[in-house]
């Protein structure tokens, strides 16, 4: 998407790996890091990369235990991560309202 | 302003929609299952005990009740543990929800069971199938407007209650507490098998 779109886009969300870490991080609290992996089919490397700059922004939690000897790492929203990911899916909707419905790819709307 | 970007901002409104979706169902499921396996034991249990344990008579309602308590309990924990991992706006619409289509369910069977008890035209062998028709009823809602798997059940219930009452009533209370009892167990499994991708 060009920049004058992505105005008001939030860059940390606006992309498929983390978009889909914070909307099922919204729907679910808090979730597995092997749940989210499978869901999302991605790596281990990969996921902790995306996970590690949503915790750097503050958007989610990390909580790393140990259920009987085993480490399980647990992720959950944070009220600032709720409200950002809120306020991108509202811009994203202002966007997508705001396009013409027909646009051809050289951005010249199709004569109707 | 191009068709590509209007498509890219559509799909991620899509993934949006669909991982949010996928995440409430999967959720309502994994635990759910605990709560049919434990109605399930409750009904093999509670017949078992009846037919095989008690002697005829007010022992048997006693049987029930005191089967009923523990069940709740167990449920409400079950419930509690799936309430925990909603998000907090939506964990309080759950809990509304449950109370609002459960309860009127609960007071129409118990109702239902007062008038077979104590009216002098119904025979008391109905209770059994009144109580069955009524969460027959709710699960063929729950399973129309969330869980299509649920209709199968609610369906197969309905015409079981409905067909052992015609042909079979003096036994009808075994008939559906091991036909609900072992459902309810399947049911159970098949909720609870962890989605393979």
């Amino acid at each position: 998407m060009p920049e004058h779109l992505t105005i008001g886009l939030d860059k940390v969300i606006h992309q498929k790996a983390r978009l889909g870490v914070m909307s099922i991080l919204a729907a679910a609290d808090p979730v597995d890091f092997n749940e989210l992996k499978r869901r999302l089919k991605m790596t281990d490397g990969n996921l902790s990369t995306h996970l590690g700059l949503l915790e750097r922004e503050g958007y989610i939690e990390i909580e790393k235990t140990f259920v009987q000897k085993k480490p399980r790492t647990r992720c959950r929203l944070t009220t600032k991560g709720r409200a950002a990911f809120q306020a991108y899916v509202e811009r994203l909707e202002a966007v997508i309202h705001a396009l013409p419905p027909e646009t051809k790819s050289d951005g010249k709307r199709r004569p109707t | 302003m191009t068709s590509d970007e209007r498509r890219e901002a559509l799909e991620n409104i899509a993934l949006i929609k669909n991982l949010m979706m996928e995440t409430r169902e999967e959720m309502s499921r994994s635990r759910g299952g605990w709560i049919a396996v434990i109605w399930g034991v409750y009904c093999l249990l509670g017949i078992g005990g009846s037919k095989l344990l008690m002697p005829p008579g007010y022992l048997e309602g006693i049987w029930w009740f005191a089967l009923t308590a523990p069940a709740m309990l167990a449920t409400i924990l079950v419930a509690r543990g799936m309430a925990k991992r909603q998000p907090p706006g939506q964990r309080r619409h759950t809990f509304h929800w449950f109370i609002k289509f459960w309860a009127p369910m609960l007071i129409l069977a118990y109702t239902l069971c007062m008038f077979a008890a104590f009216l002098p035209g119904i025979s008391v062998e109905y209770i059994t199938v009144f109580i069955l028709l009524v969460i027959s009823t709710a699960y063929l809602i729950i399973g129309l407007n969330f869980a299509p798997e649920m209709t199968v059940m609610g369906g197969t219930g309905l015409a079981a209650s409905i067909l052992t009452a015609i042909f079979f009533l003096d036994i009808s209370d075994v008939i559906l507490s091991l036909l609900f009892g072992i459902g309810l167990i399947i049911t159970g499994y098949v909720l609870n098998r962890k989605p393979r991708e």
